[in-house]
């Protein structure tokens, strides 16, 4: 029973790793956290191993056909977050993690609204006359 | 080529301070990269989306992991069983994704980041 809710929480992030192109750890912390009661430390040790290898590739490959990647701004991200990992982590493990909770909720519920202004303005690049 | 490159360090540095959101949150750093893009750079959401999937590719958080390894804050045995839902569910997702307009597509990311900021400050201020 609990092997059979890791494999369909995993799917479940899978899903949501290609259709917004993120890492899945947003998703897979909270699941840790929730259904499988564990710290909150742990939860985010768990999920950068899980991120470990190229998970992403399989949904990557299907960006690539239609063309919808940036390759050198990907690769300049790449070795910016390798870099900045290191410190976030070291960071991290000293410290209580509400506060810092708290913060990544809000940057993201403004991130939200500021997309949804974005989208609700003009139509993007693609859609556009030029296009 | 030499107009690029002020862009690419700008870039790095962006990358630079989701990996440190990244190694203090767990997380990939898509969530927090994808926004930066469209927002900061300009980008359409499909490739904000497709280029957040490169820079996940190499074992980003590599740094950070050994930072939580050393300190016996890891559960490999879960982590492993969770790793072959994510790459095939990935493919499915990213499916679905191509089907979307780029309006829509930045709609349903704007919507998905909306409840999950809610729920996590939330649930920081409650606990």
């Amino acid at each position: 029973m609990h092997i059979a809710i890791i494999l369909v929480l995993g799917l479940v992030a899978g899903i949501l790793v290609g259709l917004m192109g993120i890492g899945g750890g947003i998703v897979v912390v909270p699941a840790l956290v929730y259904f499988l009661g564990m710290g909150e430390h742990t939860a985010q040790g768990t999920s950068l191993f899980i991120l470990l290898p190229p998970l992403g590739l399989g949904a990557l490959a299907v960006y690539w056909k239609e063309r919808h990647v940036d390759l050198p701004a990907g690769i300049a991200c790449a070795a910016g977050i390798l870099l900045g990992g290191y410190f976030g982590g070291k960071l991290a493990v000293g410290i209580s993690s509400r506060p810092l909770q708290a913060l990544f909720g809000i940057f993201l519920v403004f991130s939200a609204i500021m997309l949804w202004r974005e989208a609700g303005k003009s139509p993007p690049a693609k859609e556009g006359p030029h296009a | 080529m030499l107009s690029l490159r002020p862009r690419l360090w700008t870039i790095f540095l962006t990358g630079c301070v989701v990996g440190i959101c990244s190694g203090l949150f767990g997380v990939g750093g898509g969530v927090i990269l994808i926004p930066l893009l469209v927002l900061l750079f300009g980008f359409e959401q499909h490739v904000a989306q497709g280029t957040s999937l490169v820079a996940l590719v190499p074992p980003t958080g590599l740094l950070g992991f050994l930072a939580y390894y050393h300190a016996h804050k890891v559960d490999v045995k879960v982590g492993l069983l969770i790793i072959p839902g994510v790459f095939l569910g990935g493919i499915l997702g990213g499916k679905l994704a191509e089907r979307l307009a780029p309006r829509k597509m930045r709609l349903v990311f704007a919507g998905f980041l909306f409840v999950l900021g809610a729920w996590q400050a939330l649930s920081a201020f409650s606990k």
